[in-house]
C-alpha cells in the first residue's frame, strides 16, 4: 500500500473528525488530531512503518498534513 | 541508603474557580475544564511571596520530620518566580530557617522540584539532611499577562521534603535526568515578560520525554512497570497526565492526581502531590515508587523510590 494510503488509514482509526481529501491541509485546524491524539499517532507510524521518530523530530509541523507525514515515513523508511 | 524522610506543603488561601477565570478570559467555562481539566487554582495574597510559601511548606516538612532547621547541612529551591535576579529564594529561607549550610536554588520552572530533589539526593552523603522546597508565585505571571492558553493552568504553592543520607521512609533507588535546551524557546520567560509556551510542542515532547524517561529508570532498575504502585507526576495538564498514563499501559489508578484542585504550580506540583499522598497514606510499606517531572529547557526526570 502507497504510503498516503496507509497514513490515511492510520488517522482514520485515531482521527476525531474527517480526513480531509486534501493531502496538505492541517490535520490540527481540521481537528483530526490535537496536542495529545499526534502522540497515538507518532506511536502508530512508529510500529506500522518499522520507524523510529527521534525526539529532535517531535515537532507539529512534520505531523500537519498527510502529505508531511508521508514524506517524513518515506525518507526514514527503512533508514 | 539515602532517602526522603517526609513531605510538606502549603497552598495559599484564596481559591479561584474555572467560572472567574472563563468570565476573565472571555472563554467558556466547560471549555478550560476540556483543555486542561482544572476546577480551581489557589492564588497566593498580593503580599504573600514565593519565600513565604516557602518557609510555610518547609516548616510543615520539618515538624512531620522530627528535624530542627540547625540539623539541616543544605537547602535546595526550586523556583521559576523567583522575586530578585540574586541571590536566590534560598538564601531568605535560610535566614528565615536559621541554619548553617549550602543554600542555593534551581532555577528550572516545573521541573525544579524533581532536579532538586535529585541533586539533594546526591549531596546529602555530603552535606546531611537537605530540605528540598519547591514555592511558586504562577498567578503573577499569568495575570501579569492573561493569556487563555496559560492563565487557566497555573496555580499558586509550595511543596517541601527533606533528604537524609540515612535510612527513612522512603529509600531512594534511582534517577535519571537530562535537558534538552533545542526546544529553550518553545516553552521560557524573560524578566517581566509573558510566560511563552508553544502548547502542541511541550505537549509532544512532555510526553515523549517523560514516557522514555520512566521507561529508562525502570530498565535500569529492573523493575517492572506493574511493580510501581505510585507514580507521582508534575501536575501539568490532565489530558497529559491521561496520555502519559496511556502510553505506559499503566493504571490511572496508580497515578496520583491532584491537578483539578491545585492546578499547575509549575515546580512546587510534584513535591505538593507528595505531600498531599502522604496525608493520604499513599505510599505502601514495602512498595516502590515513581516520580516524574518536564519542564522547561525541556528538562526532565524521574526518580525510582521503595516506601519502608
Amino acid at each position: 500500500m502507497p504510503t498516503i494510503e496507509s497514513v490515511r488509514a492510520i488517522l482514520a482509526e485515531l482521527a476525531q473528525a474527517p480526513v480531509p481529501e486534501d493531502l496538505d491541509s492541517s490535520l490540527f485546524e481540521a481537528g483530526v488530531i490535537d496536542s495529545f491524539g499526534v502522540m497515538d499517532l507518532v506511536e502508530r507510524l512508529e510500529k506500522a512503518f518499522g520507524i523510529r521518530i527521534p525526539d529532535q523530530d517531535m515537532v507539529p509541523r512534520r505531523f500537519e498534513s498527510i502529505s508531511k507525514i508521508a514524506r517524513y515515513v518515506d525518507q526514514h523508511k527503512g533508514a | 541508603m539515602t532517602s526522603i524522610l517526609g513531605f510538606g506543603a502549603y497552598l495559599p488561601a484564596r481559591v479561584v474557580g474555572h467560572e472567574e477565570l472563563a468570565a476573565q478570559l472571555g472563554v467558556e467555562a466547560g471549555w478550560i475544564l476540556q483543555a486542561c481539566g482544572i476546577r480551581e487554582r489557589r492564588y497566593a495574597a498580593a503580599d504573600e511571596t514565593v519565600v513565604d510559601m516557602a518557609e510555610k511548606a518547609a516548616r510543615t516538612c520539618l515538624a512531620r520530620t522530627g528535624l530542627e532547621p540547625s540539623a539541616l547541612g543544605g537547602l535546595l529551591v526550586g523556583t521559576g518566580t523567583p522575586q530578585r535576579q540574586f541571590p536566590g529564594v534560598s538564601a531568605d529561607l535560610q535566614r528565615r530557617l536559621g541554619f548553617q549550610g549550602l543554600a542555593l536554588d534551581v532555577h528550572l520552572a516545573s521541573c525544579g522540584g524533581l532536579v532538586a530533589l535529585v541533586l539533594a539526593a546526591e549531596l546529602a552523603s555530603r552535606l546531611g539532611p537537605v530540605l528540598v522546597v519547591a514555592s511558586e508565585k504562577m498567578s503573577e505571571v499569568v495575570q501579569r499577562h492573561p493569556a487563555k492558553e496559560t492563565t487557566i493552568l497555573f496555580g499558586d504553592g509550595a511543596g517541601a521534603c527533606v533528604v537524609s543520607p540515612d535510612r527513612g521512609f522512603l529509600e531512594i533507588q534511582d534517577w535519571i535526568a537530562s535537558s534538552d535546551g533545542t526546544f529553550a524557546e518553545d516553552l521560557c520567560m524573560d524578566p517581566g515578560g509573558p510566560l511563552v509556551m508553544n502548547g502542541r510542542q511541550v505537549i509532544m515532547q512532555a510526553n515523549r520525554k517523560l514516557t522514555g524517561a520512566v521507561r529508562s529508570l525502570l530498565a535500569r532498575t529492573g523493575t517492572p512497570s506493574g511493580d510501581i504502585g505510585l507514580f507521582l507526576f508534575h501536575q501539568a495538564n490532565l489530558n497529559l497526565l491521561k496520555q502519559v498514563a496511556k502510553t505506559l499501559g499503566i493504571g490511572e489508578d496508580k497515578v496520583f492526581v491532584n491537578l483539578e484542585t491545585r492546578g499547575n504550580t509549575s515546580s512546587a506540583s510534584l513535591l505538593i502531590a507528595a505531600s498531599e499522598a502522604q496525608d493520604q497514606g499513599r505510599f505502601r510499606s514495602g512498595e516502590a515508587g515513581l516520580m516524574a517531572a518536564f519542564g522547561s529547557g525541556f528538562t526532565c526526570g524521574a526518580l525510582q523510590f521503595r516506601t519502608a
